[in-house]
Formats: C-alpha cells, structure tokens, sequence
C-alpha cells in the first residue's frame, strides 16, 4: 500500500522553500505520475515525500513560449498539450510524432515533458526528439539560480541525470528551425503499435537549404545504450550533401556512423544483436 | 500517518467535501471511500484501461493519479453516465447494439475514453477516420471482443452524434 505524505507548492517561491526545506528528505517530485506511481507500486519507500507539481501555478513550468530564437516548453507541459500545439506540429513533426507514440491517450493526458526527460530511459520518446533538436535543459536550483545544460549532457546513464538534490527542470528549450525545408520524423519499433517500449527508436530531424542539400543535422538513437545518445559524427558527415540523392555508399557509411554509437543489451524485449540490426536498417530506409 | 488532506470536487454532478490520506490513489478512493463499483482496477500499471474515468473532460487512468489531485476538478465515472434506471448513454447504446461487451470488465474504460473522445469530436465538428478511432482505443485491453466491436461501436457514436 503506498504511504507518502505530499507537499503541493502553488507558487515557484512555495516549490523553492519546499526544496530547501527537504534536502535532508527522501522526496520524489510527481507532475503526471504516470511513472512515479508505478516506480512505488514496486519499490515501496519508508519515509518518502512527494513534491506534488500538479498544483503548481507557474507559466514558467506550465507554457508553451514561442519567441525568435525558438520555443520553451515548461517542464510541466503534458504531452497531450504539445500533440495540440500546431507550433510544434509544424516546425517539428519529429517531436511532434515521438509524443504521439508515447504509450495510451490517457497516460499523454497526464504524462508531461519533463518527467520524461528526467526519467531519463534509454527508450523515452519525447527525449529522443529532444536529442535530435539539440534542446536545452532550463535547470532552476532552490535558490532561484538558473543553469542550461545540452540534452545529451544531461543524460548521464539510465535513469540517471546531472540534476542535483536541490534542482529542478523548469524548462525545455527546442531551436528555431534555420531552414522551413526539414526532413524530420520519429520512428519506433517494438513488436506491436500501441503502449509500446521502444526495441529501438530514431529520431531525425534534418534542415536543407533549396537544393536539399543538408544545413543542420540531428539524429538520435533510443533504447540501443544506455542513454539516448545524439549521433555526431554521422551529423557531421551528413552536413553538406544533398539528402534526395545519397548513393549507396553514402547511406552505408552514414549507418556505420550511427552503428559506432550503438551499445545494445538483451533483454525481455528483444536481444542485442536484433537492436542492431533493426537500427541499421531503420537508418538506411529513412535515406533512400 | 500524515495528515489528512481535504478535497472539494464535483463527482457525477454533485459536489463533494472529503478528507482523505495523502497517498491514496484516485481509483481506490473511487472504489473504497465513494463506492463508486464501476470503475474497475485490472493493471494498477497504466497498460490494461478498466481503471479510466473523465476529468474535466479529459480520460484518464484513476491507478495513476491522486485522489487529492482531484481538489476543484469535474470527475466522472460510468455512473455518471447511463445507468438502468436512467437513460443510458448514446456510448453505452452503440456498446450493447453492437455486442460490444462480453465479460464487461474492460467495459466502462472503454466507454469512458469513448465518451471522452466523442465530445472532443464533436466540439471540433469532425467524424473520426477508423485508424483514429483505434488510436483513440490503444490504451485498453479486452481479452474477450477480439476489439472489432468495440471499435465498431466507438465508430457508430461519432456517426450518430
């Protein structure tokens, strides 16, 4: 039977002094619970408080902010308010589709950006988008003091991130496009379609100038290491070509590039040596 | 034991007070305290659906969320809808037409998502194609349907209304 007290903050000044105050607590912060609950349905914790965010009354956490440099989403945003953002639908289909392949339409209404990101799983999905677009963490620590760190920095192993006892993630910052001509998208497999756990994902997101010729890549790998790893040296080789046109050694040597990042386990889901694969060939299909 | 936490919300229409443990979840204090059956528990992980109930016309799964969550918002659970006693849903109708239930524990999940679905729909004027109409479904189990009906059900509301 779960026993925790909770403790919901309404103001960012609330949500500060809570955090000074339980730095020598054993405290969870719960936003969409849609992972927490079960992370102590089965480990159940002697002592435990949650930090409730759902009550929490602030634009910083809360908004969707467009401005020209790009588009800050709150932490606490769900996935279903992004699924509704056109914004996001039309200048990152990338992100845009990772959010609509998170598990169930119930679990998106509730579910929020942030707690993805700070699950931190190899296989998340909104992380994966986040990774390709080279979004940036808005990190706020209990004195107000605010730090930004790179997506893939802030992975540091499963379930594990740099976030220290007295931060939290405010926001996510997601680029402006540089280009409107984009090649992005999100791909999972797993062995069916719905409520499913990546066996392996790529996100891409790719920015071309007129003659298709690339101006800035992105491409993240899921669920093949053990964190999500953002893919730079094949980025790197992509730069400059003409992504319609690729030959066969192009897209070859662009699969090998990703390949080198890859770290894949066996597991209940699917063995390491099919995650490879299946990485290799989703890699190749989305060039030709 | 923590203090108890008071809830003021709005349950099938009636507003309500309650006092309630911190920690307790939304489906057990659906099932244990208001005693409100039809809300079933199946998974307890988020997978299975039978836990779903409406939100401030948002579907949602109870095993995954505060009861003390709840404080201000509109809850409705299957009871909310048709009952025997009175008129039952245009959701519950299309369910029995098309022999959409057979153990019926998946059921009132499955009816509130519709439910839930249905009025998004209709207040955007639009007749969901039938990929949309299973995409709407992908957080429910049915061992029993083999789901054509259901679907076939969920596709006969958005028609009708």
């Amino acid at each position: 039977m779960l026993d925790f007290d909770v403790i919901s903050p309404k103001t960012s000044h609330e949500l500060f002094e809570v955090i000074s105050n339980s730095q020598d607590k054993n405290y969870r912060f719960g936003a969409g619970y849609t992972d927490l609950i079960n992370d102590l349905n089965n480990n159940l914790q002697q002592n435990l408080t949650v930090i409730n965010l759902a009550k929490l009354n602030d634009n910083n956490f809360k908004a969707i902010n467009i401005n020209e440099n790009g588009v800050q989403i709150g932490a606490l945003v769900t996935a279903t308010q992004l699924l509704e953002n056109n914004i996001i639908q039309n200048n990152y289909p990338v992100l845009w589709e990772a959010t609509n392949s998170v598990a169930s339409g119930q679990i998106r209404a509730s579910a929020t950006i942030g707690g993805n990101v700070c699950q931190a799983s190899p296989s998340g999905d909104m992380s994966c988008a986040l990774v390709a677009l080279k979004a940036v963490c808005e990190i706020i620590d209990s004195k107000g003091n605010i730090r930004e760190e790179n997506i893939s920095d802030f992975f540091r192993g499963v379930k594990k991130t740099s976030l220290k006892k007295n931060e939290i993630l405010r926001s996510i910052f997601v680029p402006i496009n540089i280009s409107k001509n984009i090649k992005s998208g999100y791909i999972k497999v797993g062995t069916r379609n719905s409520m499913e756990i990546a066996i392996a994902s790529i996100a891409y997101h790719f920015q071309k100038d007129e003659q298709n010729n690339v101006i800035d890549a992105g491409y993240a790998i899921g669920a093949v290491a053990p964190t999500i790893v953002f893919t730079k040296d094949a980025c790197d080789f992509i730069l400059g070509k003409n992504i319609n046109s690729l030959n066969e050694t192009d897209v070859k040597q662009f699969a090998n590039l990703i390949k080198k990042y890859a770290k894949p386990i066996s597991d209940i889901r699917a063995s390491a040596w099919y995650r490879e694969e299946v990485l290799i060939n989703l890699s190749e299909t989305i060039l030709k | 034991m923590y203090n108890m936490v008071e809830i003021n919300f709005i349950i099938n229409g009636s507003k309500m007070t309650k006092r309630i443990k911190p920690s307790t979840l939304l489906v057990d204090f659906i099932r244990d305290d208001l005693k409100l059956k039809g809300t079933k528990v199946g998974c307890m992980e988020g997978e299975c659906g039978a836990c779903t109930i409406i939100i401030d016309g948002t579907a949602i799964n109870s095993c995954m969320y505060l009861a003390i969550n709840i404080n201000g918002k509109n809850v409705t659970t299957i009871e909310g809808l048709g009952t025997v006693e009175k008129p039952l849903d245009l959701v519950q109708e299309k369910m029995i037409a098309h022999g959409a239930i057979q153990c019926g524990f998946c059921t009132s999940g499955v009816v509130m998502t519709t439910k839930a679905f249905s009025e998004k729909c209709k207040n955007e004027d639009k007749i969901p194609t039938r990929d949309e109409v299973k995409k709407s479904l992908e957080g429910h189990l049915c061992r029993c349907t083999g789901y054509i009906k259901i679907i076939d059900a969920a596709e006969a509301v958005y028609k009708k209304q």
